[in-house]
């Protein structure tokens, strides 16, 4: 478990999470792929704080705000999906293209 | 400023202003536009025989000038004044005609609908002409000389509704400007070696031999082009037959006159620095005598009055640069004085035929009572018996001097074909006479015009004009006193072989011309009309208008076509295409803005990625 | 190989595996019982590197609530009746070029880094010090946060309400 190895997991992690907010068509698959990245944010950030001089305890009030900011945006973003569906009755990003041009 | 400066500037001066006056404001007050250009030339011709009394009569040469457009490293661009006999005398001939031809066109101009647009113009050229005469820099000359041009254009395509006038006027632009590229290389070329001097600066450089012989010689060609344009010598001068288009007192006063003498002017003035190239006087002179045997066979078959007043302008004017070419500069501008007299009176009388018969042909203004025309007459032969060259009228004194320097100058050669043309001029010019005069009588239809209004606008300056042509003779002595530096001068009543020989042919031309066309009962035809080949030969300009239209003009157009197919396909192609390429790729970078939010965060997500890896130390 | 060694490998295991079937099956409830599943193995992995709070707090919170909630969600909106759709070649292969770039650079900047190396060990729990760390230094983040909480429910119950008047324009 050295420093390369939890970070090559993070990178990896982070990796999959893109992959999935580019190439899924659904607006809850993008969000589980959103999710995936933070989490490796989170990963790479304890992982260095113990791993390295950095402070543990910082790198562990740092993830806890993360996850409380990313627990909010969740909640914003699900109900948002559900008020799209209302309007545009389709979660399909490939069809939500008002923004053209 | 001294008197004498400021008398000159005021000459220029006045004209200007009510050109500029007259074509803003006064277009729609023919009276008073009238009014305003006579004025001003009365002016102007008040300062210009004030100038010829304080400065020619004493024989004085005074300059002034001031610089307008300092430039670094160079004098700057000066406007000034030169004033000396010839200058003087010059500005004063322009004046004279200039005013006389003003008044007469109270009378022939009157209820044409442009009559104060005639005025305007009329002030233009006489500003420009006096500009020319007094300018004191070559540069300033040519600004003249140019403005001069346009007010030739401007005046010959002054019926521009009609196309004939309207063509005219484009030729003869066209074929000065030929002459004036030449023009402006020269003066371009002195300009760069003496930078912008003055004339006396620079006669006295190329007397004193600053120039090599070639500089010298290639100047005086190239100066030479835009007076064998201006002055319509050798290959350039089919314009000024056509130039007729316009109105008989425009005829009078730019074609005859004082206009196409500029070029001759400019030789005289420069002639110092032409003297230094004695070849291309050589040229010169019989270029110019050529000419003159040329124009004066086109004239023997003309129909139409003023064809034949035109094409004497050319042969007279190739007379005044024989003499100059012969190096004497009072012969020379002495025929130009007396022909700026007894041509604008031509001219004139001619006018009041015209208007009386309303049309240019002789053989119809004979038919409709020329006689009547009592003025006309009178102007008409005695003009006509200058242009022969019959003692005592001015003609004969000046040709005579012109005869003389040729016989001095130029060889046997030389003087005998001038001789031969002396006696032409007076063939042709009585054919005129007779062809107009001597008519069938046909009922007096026309007799209740006889009296009408304006005819005595048009009689005086006729009557003014003839009274000069028994005067001006006698200033040759006054003329070679103050132009001609050492030259031999016989006095004007010295009689020897040379005068006896012109007179005598003067009196042959005179009687062949009464044999066919003014003895009753005579046919009327002459000896050269007998050959119809030779005749069309003469009437059509020596088919020189054809050689042209065939060669240059193609030349011109297929270029012209060239241009703008160039413009159009190649230029407005490309700044089309660089506008269908702008269009074009504007619309390929659209397609980033296409709605789709993934395709929006992949650039993000891979420009910043990029923008860290590249903060961080660039790919390893 | 220690116990944490393992405990540590076994986990990424987990996380990555749940993760690509996060992404990459089809059925969207699928997705999310792989996404709860990775987030088990990030858990394991915090447990590893000695965050034992931590771990906790992933599985509470995203295994316990966010999964949850997203199956709210695609209860409500999701066209679940409808077959999945055809899968286009070109864009999975455009978001794994993409993909593979951006993990690429983020790989390359991590290994630049100078880290310092580790300094003595305290102690006290982490997560003792993490309180601490909370309660003194961090409090108006400990409180921002709470707001924060409170505002986006409020938001969400707002922004999923119908509207009075119908249903709402787009």
């Amino acid at each position: 478990m050295s420093l390369t190895t939890v970070l090559g997991v993070a990178t990896a992690l982070f990796g999959v999470g893109l992959y999935g907010l580019l190439q899924r068509r659904s607006l809850v698959a993008m969000l589980i792929s959103i999710e995936l990245m933070l989490a490796s944010i989170a990963i790479n950030i304890i992982g260095l704080t113990a791993l390295t001089g950095l402070d543990a305890s910082v790198g562990q009030v740092v993830v806890l705000v993360m996850v409380g900011v990313a627990a909010a945006e969740t909640a914003i973003a699900l109900s948002l999906f559900v008020a799209v569906h209302r309007a545009a009755h389709t979660i399909d990003v490939e069809q939500l293209r008002e923004l053209k041009g | 400023m001294t008197a004498p400066v400021l008398a000159a500037v005021v000459a220029q001066a006045t004209p200007l202003a009510a050109c500029l006056v007259i074509l803003v404001t006064l277009r729609r007050q023919p009276a008073a536009a009238a009014l305003l250009a006579i004025g001003s030339l009365v002016v102007a011709l008040a300062a210009a025989a004030y100038l010829v009394a304080v400065v020619a009569v004493p024989n004085v040469h005074t300059l002034a000038q001031v610089v307008w457009l300092p430039i670094s490293g160079s004098a700057g661009l000066a406007f000034g004044v030169l004033l000396d006999p010839l200058s003087t005398a010059m500005a004063l001939v322009v004046a004279a005609v200039t005013l006389a031809v003003m008044v007469y066109s109270l009378g022939y101009m009157a209820g044409d609908p442009g009559f104060a647009r005639y005025y305007g113009f009329l002030a233009l050229f006489a500003w420009a002409m006096l500009g020319l005469v007094l300018a004191s820099n070559l540069l300033q000359t040519l600004v003249f000389w140019e403005l001069v041009g346009l007010a030739s254009f401007l005046l010959i395509g002054f019926w521009f509704e009609r196309p004939e006038p309207a063509a005219a006027a484009r030729k003869a632009f066209v074929m000065t400007r030929i002459g004036d590229v030449g023009f402006l290389f020269g003066v371009l070329l002195l300009i760069r070696t003496m930078g912008n001097a003055t004339i006396p600066n620079l006669l006295a450089a190329a007397e004193g031999g600053a120039f090599s012989p070639r500089f010298t010689a290639l100047v005086a060609a190239l100066l030479l082009m835009g007076v064998i344009g201006k002055s319509a010598q050798g290959p350039l001068f089919t314009w000024l037959p056509d130039a007729m288009e316009g109105p008989t007192p425009v005829s009078a006063l730019l074609h005859s006159a004082t206009m196409v003498a500029a070029g001759v002017y400019l030789v005289a003035r420069l002639h110092g620095l032409f003297a230094a190239a004695p070849d291309v006087m050589r040229v010169l002179l019989w270029l110019a005598l050529a000419t003159a045997l040329a124009s004066a066979t086109m004239a023997m078959v003309a129909a139409d009055i003023k064809r034949v007043l035109a094409y004497s302008t050319i042969s007279q004017l190739a007379y005044m640069l024989m003499a100059l070419a012969a190096g004497s500069v009072a012969a020379g501008f002495f025929h130009l004085v007396t022909h700026a007299g007894f041509k604008a009176l031509l001219f004139l009388s001619s006018g009041i035929f015209i208007h009386h018969a309303h049309s240019n042909e002789m053989k119809v203004i004979a038919t409709r009572n020329p006689r009547s025309q009592r003025a006309g007459v009178i102007g008409l032969v005695s003009g006509s018996l200058a242009l022969a060259g019959v003692i005592p009228f001015s003609g004969y004194f000046s040709k005579e001097a012109v005869l003389a320097t040729l016989g001095a100058r130029a060889g046997t050669a030389a003087l005998v074909l001038a001789y031969a043309g002396a006696g032409l001029t007076a063939y042709y010019t009585f054919r005129m006479v007779f062809l107009t005069l001597r008519g069938a009588r046909a009922p007096d239809v026309t007799d209740a015009h006889a009296r009408a209004p304006g005819a005595t606008a048009m009689a005086a300056p006729v009557l003014v004009l003839s009274a000069l042509t028994l005067l001006l003779g006698w200033l040759g002595g006054w003329f070679a006193a103050r132009l001609g530096a050492g030259e031999a001068t016989h006095g004007p009543l010295a009689f020897g072989a040379g005068p006896l020989a012109a007179l005598t042919l003067a009196a042959l031309g005179i009687g062949l011309a009464w044999v066919e066309y003014g003895a009753r009962g005579a046919a009327r035809v002459g000896f050269v009309e007998r050959v119809p080949a030779l005749r069309d030969f003469f009437a059509n300009n020596w088919y020189l208008d054809r050689l042209y239209a065939a060669t240059v003009v193609r030349a011109g157009a297929a270029l012209a076509r060239a241009a703008r197919w160039h413009d159009q396909t190649v230029l407005d192609g490309a700044t089309d295409g660089f506008a269908a390429g702008t269009v074009g790729g504007g619309r390929i970078l659209a397609r980033l803005q296409n709605g789709y939010v993934q395709v929006y965060v992949a650039i993000a997500v891979s420009l910043l990625v990029a923008l860290a890896v590249w903060l961080s130390g660039g790919l390893p | 190989m220690t116990a944490t060694d393992l405990v540590f490998g076994a986990s990424a295991a987990v996380a990555l595996g749940g993760a690509l079937l996060a992404v990459g099956l089809r059925n969207i409830f699928h997705n999310i019982l792989g996404f709860a599943l990775a987030m088990l193995g990030v858990a394991g992995i915090f447990l590893a590197l000695g965050s034992d709070f931590l771990a906790a707090v992933f599985v509470l919170v995203y295994v316990g609530a966010v999964a949850i909630a997203m199956v709210y969600a695609v209860m409500l909106s999701h066209p679940l009746d409808q077959p999945p759709r055809a899968r286009s070649v070109g864009k999975i292969a455009a978001a794994a070029a993409v993909a593979a770039a951006g993990a690429g650079g983020l790989w390359v900047v991590l290994r630049r880094a100078p880290w310092i190396a580790v300094t003595a060990t305290a102690e006290e729990s982490l997560a003792a010090r993490a309180g601490w760390r909370f309660l003194t230094d961090y409090v108006l983040v400990f409180e921002l946060i709470s707001v924060l909480l409170l505002v986006a429910m409020m938001g969400a119950v707002m922004v999923a309400r119908r509207s009075r008047s119908g249903t709402g324009s787009w």
